[in-house]
């Protein structure tokens, strides 16, 4: 429903202006009273739209993307298997992974029976879409909470296992990791008498021809 | 008569003065913007970004000069130093504060107390527009020649309101002086308000507010640099030092602009009901009377970035609307009541 345009017709004080403009310097002195004081309250977070970068950090949620990291798990293992499943889901073709199978005597350092001998991340070409966390079996790869990730020069973005392994070290001991994943509930499958793609209409028809025969 | 050391000693110091007020307004006018968007402007350098426009400077002053390759050489690097020029010259005859006596010799406030202060005032201020059609058509550029006629249609159409209202103020004060202007606001006015222009004029004083804003072309009348519509208007295709003297003049526009209000229309140097060369002393009193024009004339700069940011931008017809159908005609009422008043009060 279309509505009709009404005309607004405008007083004398409106025509005139300027004490609408009166009014309008009030409103705007009023935000500048505001942030002028806020400027000279200590703290780095006092104007409470602005964040000054780098003395005043905004905080992140526990979930966000950022800089990826290796996970050990409980016993200092590394959990990565070195299957490649991250490198086939990621969109950007930024992973390498390269598997080595344990030999004896190493089973102290990784937790599956082969593992990755070489991981690198192209951290220019990452999207940081997190498809690479989703698609891992073992949950070894997970995105965190670091996002300043300039460097001087392009060879210093492609991070390596050490790096990897290193941001995992870092984030543990910030306790910025990330919390476990909740299980996602998996719906029972619907009955295949009324399949979903079926227009509401039909899937009724169907529903009161049952109701009838059971009657 | 004042010898020529001291004449030149005011030269430099109310040119040294309007430099660093232009330089320190593009300060105020960002840091005000922001503040008044909710947000902080600049405040890096220095404290509370006290030398950005230093910052400025240096980058404006380091930057690439680039002519356009089918520009007119001339008209383009003339058209700068045309706008800069008259605004530097034009506070020339305008006051910064009374006299101060030093070694028995009196000193005024003023670099030149010429008795047709207020012609030159108008004559230079009009100038000013050269340099914006001289620049727009010196670009070889359809958004500068754009700002450059509507700079032009838009000065033509405002400097006849603000020609009467300054006439209708010279009838009242029965000068051309500006120095004159401002000694004739002492005192009170019916007993109780102080004597100022703007209790005598107060129509005038509204109309020669809106013209000022439109001769210094700023928001509400932006239309020759109209951003969203045409770039940048006239300074399009400039940049470097060049650039940076269009932005200068056009603050140093403004503190000529409002000086000449608080001369004009809010009593110069004389405080309200308190004639302060009662009790002070020769110098205390030319520091004193300097303090409180400045005091007057930093309200109005402030009001020019205050309302930038208050008001939007007029369309283009509504613009020369106002201006031939609101403004003329009650700036020749205003000019016919004064003449009347003038007549049978004197
Ligand atoms: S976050 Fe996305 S783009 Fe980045 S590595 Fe993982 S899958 Fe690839
Ligand atoms: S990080 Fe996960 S998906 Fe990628 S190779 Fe290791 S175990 Fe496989």
């Amino acid at each position: 429903m279309a509505r009709p345009v009404v005309k607004k017709e405008f007083s004398l004080s409106d025509r005139v202006y300027l004490i609408e403009i009166i009014k309008g310097l009030g409103l705007t002195w009023k935000h500048f009273l505001f942030n002028f004081r806020a400027c000279f309250r200590p703290g780095p977070h006092t104007v409470p739209t602005c964040w000054q970068y780098p003395e005043d950090l905004r905080e992140i949620a526990p979930i966000f993307r950022g800089a990826h990291m290796l996970l050990l798990d409980e016993k200092g293992r590394e959990k990565c298997v070195g299957c490649g499943m991250c490198a086939r889901a990621c969109p950007a073709k930024c992973i390498t992974v390269k598997r080595g199978k344990v030999q004896e005597g190493e089973e102290g350092k990784y937790a599956g029976k082969t593992y990755c001998a070489e991981f690198k991340i192209d951290m220019l070409r990452c999207i940081f879409c997190g498809f690479c966390e989703e698609a891992c079996p073992k949950g070894a790869i997970v995105l965190g909470q670091e996002y300043e990730l300039a460097e001087y020069t392009p060879e210093k973005c492609l991070y390596d296992k050490a790096r990897l392994l290193a941001n995992y070290e870092k984030a543990k001991s910030e306790g910025k990791l990330k919390p476990a994943r909740k299980p996602v509930p998996v719906e029972a499958p619907p009955p295949k008498a009324a399949p979903k793609s079926k227009p509401k209409a039909a899937a009724k028809k169907v529903k009161e021809k049952e109701g009838t025969k059971q009657a | 008569m004042e010898g020529w050391g001291i004449i030149i000693i005011k030269i430099v110091f109310i040119w040294t003065w309007t430099l660093l007020i232009a330089t320190l307004m593009t300060w105020i006018e960002r840091r005000g913007a922001g503040l008044i968007q909710d947000r902080l402007g600049p405040n890096r350098a220095g404290p509370f970004g006290i030398f950005q426009p230093l910052a400025d400077g240096i980058k404006l002053f380091t930057k690439e000069d680039i002519v356009p390759e089918k520009a007119h050489k001339i008209l383009f690097a003339l058209g700068p130093i045309l706008f800069a020029l008259p605004a530097f010259s034009a506070y020339a005859v305008v006051p910064f504060g009374d006299k101060i006596v030093l070694g028995g010799k009196e000193i005024i406030l003023q670099v030149a107390d010429v008795s047709v202060g207020f012609l030159y005032i108008v004559a230079i201020g009009s100038m000013s527009v050269y340099g914006i059609v001289l620049g727009g058509w010196g670009s070889n550029n359809k958004y500068s020649i754009l700002g450059g006629l509507r700079s032009t249609a838009q000065l033509i159409s405002y400097e006849v309101p603000w020609g009467l209202a300054l006439l209708a103020a010279v009838l009242l004060y029965g000068t051309f002086s500006l120095r004159d202007m401002a000694f004739a606001q002492q005192g009170v006015f019916l007993g109780f308000l102080p004597n100022w222009g703007i209790f005598k004029q107060p129509l005038g004083f509204i109309l020669f507010m809106v013209a000022a804003y439109a001769e210094a072309n700023r928001v509400p009348f932006d239309l020759p640099e109209a951003e969203s519509e045409i770039v940048a208007g006239y300074h399009t295709e400039y940049g470097s030092m060049r650039l940076g003297l269009y932005l200068f003049g056009e603050y140093v526009n403004i503190y000529t602009l409002s000086a000449l209000i608080v001369t004009l229309y809010f009593g110069a140097w004389n405080l309200p009901y308190v004639d302060m060369s009662k009790f002070l002393g020769p110098v205390a009193y030319g520091l004193a009377s300097f303090l409180v024009f400045f005091l007057k004339v930093a309200f109005f700069l402030w009001l020019f970035v205050w309302v930038r940011w208050t008001v939007p931008r007029f369309r283009y017809d509504q613009v020369m609307g106002l201006g031939w159908k609101s403004l003329i005609p009650l700036a020749l009422i205003n000019l016919f009541i004064t003449a009347l008043f003038v007549q049978f009060t004197a």
